[in-house]
């Protein structure tokens, strides 16, 4: 059996439908049973299930410009939960940041602040809601068994600017946007660098006499560079996505930036890291991380830049 | 404008521009890409240090950073020679590659009178107080827009 785009999409969706109960289940638990270990797994778990969402979406893209001429197809459906998807895949990104911004101020604290848990809470059952209704859409889309008369989403056609065809439009029909989000892409693509190279460079024994807990403060800068680009990034890809679904070279970008993103992750809240002090020397195990996360940036960058020359964009 | 043309005909250029192999254009376009990255990125976190992100994070050994970034700019000046040999008669009367031009030349600057009047002086906290600010500063400016006009050469020229 050839494992085709639909497929992916099909086993990947679960991860973020899923994913957000199960998260927002170990959230609840561990504020109930009062554990501040259960509560930073929920928290990481979440951000591990934000950054799954991205293939999901991307994935779910490709997937229906592959099977809307089938028949049996709901082209109308498709439509409504590519909207639908969208909604709930920003706010799974915003939820995600969250959920990290939280890890990163509780890392010198005995305690995570409660307002930024509130917040997570408060935006995870928000994303989980919608996630099921994305869910629920994208199931009409071939399934007529659970179709009762017309397709309920077909007749709840969607509308305002959170289109995928309005984002297009609004890209493709001023010539100052594409330009524009590219050089924010790049200046983005400098911010993450730069920190990623200071904060590994450290762990690597470069910059020895700084403790790693003083460079952990440099880490949202990351992250902003990291958000700015994942919005830019969707711009161009919402806006012809036909250059990217079937492009080698953006499939080897995007496995980059998970790997990018877990290793955030891993500079905001492994032990061994922020336990070196001034002078100290790293455990070779985490310097190959260091330099693992420095050269998944260096994939990013390098496949991006190849989307043209090896793949098909433009 | 002769010698221009006399650039851009030359075997290298041609190679580059017209090269049917990854190696040439794509390569050289992708080498320069890291090396702004690596510059830019570098200088721009020294900056954030310098007006105050990261209190905490000691001025003085930021000094293997100004080595990467270094390097960065060594690369790019190399990468970006080819890459203006290859189109030199187009790049060399546009208006906005001399901007980027100037931007990257008073970025470079920065970066040294940074690790000069900053990073090296005797006082580097207090130095980074005052006319390190204004350096930092401009320095987020002057490469804001190298990377803006840098990025537009693809679309308006």
């Amino acid at each position: 059996m050839d494992l085709t785009i639909p497929h992916i999409h099909l086993l990947m969706n679960h991860v973020p439908t899923v994913g957000t109960v199960a998260a927002l289940g170990l959230l609840l638990l561990s504020l109930i049973r009062r554990n501040e270990h259960l509560l930073r797994a929920a928290l990481e778990v979440l951000f591990v299930v934000a950054l799954l969402t991205l293939p999901v979406y991307l994935s779910g893209v490709a997937a229906g410009s592959e099977i809307q001429e089938l028949d049996g197809v709901a082209a109308g459906a498709i439509s409504t939960h590519e909207t639908a998807a969208l909604l709930a895949f920003l706010w799974m990104q915003i939820t995600g940041f969250f959920a990290w911004l939280a890890l990163w101020q509780g890392r010198r604290l005995e305690r995570l602040p409660r307002a930024s848990v509130g917040a997570v809470v408060a935006l995870a059952l928000l994303t989980t809601a919608l996630m099921g209704r994305a869910a629920t859409i994208g199931g009409e889309i071939r399934h007529p068994e659970i179709l009762a008369g017309p397709a309920s989403a077909t007749v709840a056609s969607s509308t305002g600017w959170l289109r995928s065809a309005a984002i297009a439009d609004f890209v493709t029909n001023y010539p100052w946007v594409w330009p524009a989000a590219e050089a924010l892409h790049f200046l983005g693509l400098c911010l993450v660098l730069g920190v990623l190279l200071a904060v590994n460079l450290r762990i690597l024994g470069a910059m020895k006499v700084l403790s790693f807990a003083s460079l952990h403060r440099l880490l949202p800068w990351g992250m902003l560079g990291f958000a700015l680009n994942l919005v830019t990034g969707m711009l161009f890809f919402i806006a012809a996505a036909s250059q990217y679904t079937g492009n080698i070279a953006f499939l080897w970008k995007v496995i980059f930036l998970a790997v990018t993103g877990a290793h955030f992750l891993y500079l905001t809240v492994f032990s061994n890291t922020w336990a070196l002090k001034d002078g100290a020397e790293a455990a070779s195990l985490d310097r190959f991380v260091a330099a693992g996360g420095i050269g998944a940036w260096v994939a990013v960058i390098y496949w991006g830049r190849m989307l043209p020359f090896i793949g098909n964009a433009f | 404008m002769a010698l221009l043309t006399w650039l851009e005909s030359s075997g290298l250029s041609t190679w580059v521009r017209e090269g049917e192999t990854i190696w040439a254009f794509p390569t050289i376009l992708t080498l320069h890409t890291f090396g702004m990255g690596l510059l830019v990125g570098c200088s721009l976190l020294i900056d954030l240090r310098v007006l105050g992100v990261g209190r905490r994070v000691a001025l003085a050994p930021l000094r293997s950073l100004f080595g990467v970034a270094w390097g960065g700019f060594w690369l790019n000046l190399a990468t970006g020679t080819l890459l203006f040999a290859a189109d030199a008669t187009k790049r060399g009367t546009d208006p906005l590659f001399m901007f980027k031009l100037v931007c990257v030349g008073v970025g470079v600057w920065t970066v040294v009178q940074i690790q000069r009047t900053v990073i090296d002086a005797p006082d580097a906290a207090a130095a980074a107080a005052s006319s390190g600010r204004t350096l930092a500063m401009l320095s987020i400016a002057v490469w804001t827009a190298a990377v803006t006009a840098g990025r537009l050469l693809a679309y308006v020229s």
